[in-house]
């Protein structure tokens, strides 16, 4: 098969599996779940052969119906778009995990829809990175949104809907101001394909491409929760089913980052904007981010509140990274995209693991979980670790690199401000470890229950083991994504 | 000469493996106990093995993988190295006999003897870590892996010590990442093979200020006032890791990575056009005698041995920071003089403890006649400490003495001798406390502590003179650290 039919199936198939998951599913949750398990495991290869095909032979495009750009549809996958791989994964994993979860969870009759949404889900995320015009890219952030909220709503509980709503409002205004500005831009290039509008730009007018700017990156953080534009992220990723959280916290939040690399490549190349203003202003919230995040940690009792809280930190990280637009900042926050979905995604499903074995989601309630259910807390050390960026696991090579890009840009200040803010974070997360291994019980019947089940425990230690494994192998992300990076900023000074 | 070999490599590798198997059949008391041996015996057969080798100036290095582009996780045996990693692989067997007797009736056996495998493996990995990344990788995976031994009591005094001790820690920590940071910058490189890879060019104030930042960082662990707060807070953990990690690993991975900065990242001749360092001389004089002030003032022994520590840690720092060949002799030799003396006599308050249940120091009245052989090993330590001749510490005051007079700066002279009058005062009352006082309401006979406690107490005190008397002492030539220092000044 060659690469743009490929390119063309990792969309499509799992559209197909959303959208046959009732016929086949039925009622059965285990057969829903097997099916889902299979669709995922086809796009997973397909995934990786694109991201083989892409290290050998560099970005790609594929033309739907054989109608070059601008008048046909394009699919476009460079390096940026190898993050297919870890949605895939993550989504994987997370249907493996949601066997066991769905069915203690969630009313029956809503699990066949519970992987119907979690399918389309994936298929908007798949979408979004690999899309190479601006109007797909909103459709495809409509599927993931509209999916999401539906998501964090399936338990049926009150405050869920509660959640889900606030969600909702957030997110549709975001997708009201990204479409404003698709529009914006279409009026000032007549052509909605990214690389057409990046060229054809240059000559437009700048208050208008202004405006459009502002309008997609304010639409964009909302999606990617950057402060002050995350307060609806902790209640939403809180309150979700586990894997759900895994989902939304590792990757649903990373589109609006994924979507903000979209933009620089369209404006940097456009050359019609200097963007260093907007620069500031990321890198400043992205270091109030980071700090605020941690600080609002500190604070919660519930484990899952914490976690959602730590994604506001960590996409501080990220949007700092890709401000400072220096080449070691923006490698650094790309390659954390890929690393911080791994560890948050370890994070969640091991506390959906704790929770369903022992009902407990409060700190006080969990301690010494840590005796009972050894694996799953071990994990989730492993990932506290890896999360605060201790060396050798998988968050300190993304610290060390934005950090240097900071030095590298000429503000050290920064690098200062995130080194202490990963310390800010450290705080919580070793309440965390105290409580499942060094406290004593508040219930004793803690002690009593089993670890958690194999459906469950596998996902949980792969994500585990990748955390350490990515630390060490950190090259192999880090000299991949270098040459689009190369790239992205030689479109700046040049 | 450079040779690949996987020994430095395996030296941590063999602890690493070692925690994972107490881990999976630690349960098991029988087992738990072999691998811990096992482990520790190994790994100083490795690390002696290359003891020739290194005498002859080859330099064993491996190169593990590429950790980012550019810079590698690499090991590499050098002189400094190879002092460092011996004393700490020696000092972990022999802890190791003591640990096994004195947590008999403790709890958790299996995380303590786990994480305390873990912990000597983090510090072969700092001794031999090739470059500042790889070292600091090692440095700031020694702290994670000391906080569960700090809380083991699990009281919330210990809790208290515990959050202390990783505050004061990972800020360290961060300074040095901090400082790795701009050091790569400006460099280019993080290697720790040659003799200094900054340069003037630079400039003097970014210099200066990077120095600070990366001796803040180290100095948190070896405890240079004002950043000691945490070590007599940690005392609360039991006496092994106390001994272990308080007189070897934690503290002396702070000082080691404070020599390598001023001899393998700065190099000697940069630093001799910086005002910085004649301030952390002075510093480091400052907390050698404050320490020894506030020691008087201890009567628990932990306590008092706690801030003894921070007064002996000094003399590694300002003999490094005399950027003389004497001074830097007797900063590398004194890691092991002060490891050897001070877990001397942590393994005999630790006996103490155990077999009388006291721990302040006025309760030890006659207690020379019911343990005259700890007693006897608590005298060779206390003498080395005042630095008599003939054990290990009048080596480090003679050579500390020779390199503050070689630098032009013949205070410091003044205060090696004031600091041995302090050392006096606040161990010597001890001695005439435990001989020449009757025992308060117990009896005149013989009552040892058990042989798994006091035979390595009789060790570590023979090594307190044998550093003392000869330069040939079993597996800790005094060749290496002049080895060491020939590299260091270019001799």
């Amino acid at each position: 098969m060659t690469a743009s039919a490929l390119l063309v199936g990792l969309i499509i198939v799992p559209l197909a599996g959303a959208v046959l998951t009732p016929v086949v599913g039925g009622r059965d949750g285990a057969r829903a779940c097997g099916w889902a398990t299979l669709v995922m495991v086809v796009t997973s290869g397909i995934a990786a052969a694109l991201v083989v095909h892409v290290a050998q032979v560099g970005p790609f495009s594929a033309y739907l119906g054989g109608w070059e750009p601008p008048y046909g549809i394009e699919l476009r996958f460079d390096e940026f778009s190898a993050s297919v791989a870890i949605i895939c994964l993550l989504g994987l994993l997370a249907v493996v995990f949601s066997l066991r979860y769905a069915a203690h969870e969630l009313p029956p009759v809503r699990i066949g829809t519970y992987y119907t949404l979690l399918l389309l889900n994936l298929t908007g995320m798949l979408g979004f990175v690999v899309t190479g015009d601006v109007f797909n890219l909103f459709v495809f952030m409509e599927i993931l949104s509209l999916s999401g909220y539906a998501l964090v709503a399936i338990s049926g509980e009150r405050t869920a809907e509660m959640a889900a709503f606030k969600y909702l409002v957030m997110g549709a205004v975001s997708s009201l101001l990204v479409l404003f500005a698709i529009g914006l831009l279409y009026a000032l290039t007549g052509s909605l394909n990214m690389a057409d509008i990046s060229a054809r730009l240059s000559g437009a007018a700048e208050a208008p491409a202004m405006l459009a700017l502002a309008l997609l990156t304010t639409g964009l953080m909302v999606k990617a929760a950057l402060f002050p534009l995350h307060v609806w992220l902790p209640d939403a990723h809180a309150i979700a089913p586990s894997p759900v959280s895994a989902l939304l916290s590792g990757l649903v939040v990373k589109t609006g980052l994924l979507g903000l690399i979209r933009v620089y490549q369209i404006y940097y190349g456009a050359k019609v904007l200097d963007l260093s203003a907007l620069n500031t202003v990321l890198v400043w919230l992205g270091a109030i981010s980071i700090v605020m995040g941690a600080f609002f940690a500190i604070f919660q009792e519930d484990i899952k509140m914490m976690l959602a809280y730590s994604t506001i930190s960590n996409i501080g990280y990220i949007v700092m990274g890709l401000g400072l637009a220096s080449q070691y900042g923006m490698i650094g926050a790309t390659v954390h995209i890929f690393n911080h979905a791994l560890i948050k995604a370890t994070l969640f499903l091991g506390a959906g693991a704790i929770i369903y074995r022992t009902g407990y989601r409060n700190l006080t309630d969990l301690r010494g979980v840590g005796r009972s259910m050894p694996f799953t807390t071990a994990a989730i050390s492993v990932g506290a670790i890896s999360i605060v960026g201790m060396p050798p696991t998988a968050g300190f090579l993304c610290k060390w690199y934005i950090a240097l890009g900071a030095v590298q840009a000429g503000h050290p200040v920064f690098g200062v401000a995130l080194v202490f803010g990963a310390l800010f974070i450290f705080v919580y997360y070793i309440r965390m470890v105290n409580s499942f291994y060094f406290q004593q019980p508040v219930h004793p019947e803690i002690l009593e229950v089993k670890e958690a089940p194999l459906s469950m425990l596998v996902p949980i230690l792969i994500l585990a083991a990748l955390c350490l494994v990515m630390g060490l192998l950190g090259r192999i992300p880090l000299s991949f994504i270098e040459p689009a990076v190369t790239r992205l900023l030689g479109t700046v000074g040049g | 000469m450079e040779v690949t070999d996987i020994r430095p490599i395996l030296a941590p590798a063999i602890s690493f493996a070692c925690t994972g198997l107490v881990f999976l059949m630690g349960r098991n008391t029988f087992w738990r106990r072999f691998w811990s041996l096992g482990a520790a015996t190994a790994k100083l057969v490795v690390v002696m093995s290359m003891l020739p080798g290194t005498l002859r100036g080859t330099v064993y290095v491996f190169k593990l993988l590429d950790f980012t582009p550019g810079i590698g996780l690499g090991f590499r045996a050098d002189a400094l190295g190879m002092f460092f990693a011996i004393v700490s692989s020696t000092l972990w067997l022999i802890t190791t006999v003591y640990a096994i007797g004195y947590m008999e009736p403790e709890h958790a056996k299996v995380r303590f003897f786990g994480f305390f495998a873990l912990c000597v493996s983090t510090t072969i990995g700092i001794a031999f870590a090739e470059n500042l990344l790889t070292l600091f990788l090692f440095y700031e995976t020694l702290t994670i892996c000391t906080y569960p031994l700090v809380i083991h009591e699990e009281t919330p005094e210990a809790m208290k010590a515990g959050r202390k001790y990783l505050a004061y820690t990972l800020i360290g920590g961060a300074f040095v990442l901090l400082g790795s940071i701009i050091t790569f910058q400006l460099a280019g490189t993080l290697t720790l093979s040659r003799p200094g890879i900054l340069s003037m060019s630079a400039g003097g104030t970014t210099l200066t200020w990077l120095f600070v930042a990366l001796i803040a960082g180290f100095g948190v662990k070896a405890a240079i006032m004002p950043l000691h707060g945490w070590l007599p807070s940690a005392m609360v953990a039991p006496t092994p890791v106390s001994a272990l990690l308080h007189a070897v690993a934690v503290v002396k991975a702070g000082a080691f990575g404070i020599l390598r900065i001023i001899y393998n990242v700065y190099g000697v001749e940069l630093l001799k056009q910086l005002q910085v360092i004649s301030w952390l001389a002075y510093l480091a004089a400052f907390t050698i005698l404050a320490g020894s002030f506030i020691a008087i003032y201890q009567d628990n022994f932990k306590r008092r041995l706690a801030y003894s520590t921070v007064s002996q840690l000094s003399y590694i720092i300002l003999g490094a920071a005399l950027l003389t060949p004497y001074g830097a002799t007797a900063a590398i030799a004194h890691i092991a003089n002060q490891a050897f003396a001070k877990i001397t006599m942590f393994f005999v308050a630790g006996s103490i403890q155990r077999t009388t249940g006291k721990t302040q120091i006025h309760e030890l009245a006659g207690i020379g006649y019911r343990m005259p052989f700890t007693m006897a090993a608590y005298t060779v330590a206390a003498l080395s400490f005042i630095g008599v001749p003939l054990t290990a510490g009048f080596v480090s005051k003679w050579y500390l003495s020779l390199g503050a007079l070689q630098s032009g700066q013949w205070w410091f002279v003044i205060v090696m001798i004031a600091s041995s009058l302090l050392n006096a005062a606040y161990w010597l009352p001890v001695i005439y406390l435990a001989y020449f006082k009757a025992p308060v309401g117990a009896t005149l006979d013989i009552h040892e502590a058990k042989p798994t406690l006091l035979w390595p107490t009789l060790l570590c005190a023979l090594y307190v003179i044998l550093l003392g008397v000869t330069t040939q002492v079993p597996g800790l030539p005094f060749s290496l650290a002049q080895a060491a220092v020939r590299f260091v000044f270019g001799m």
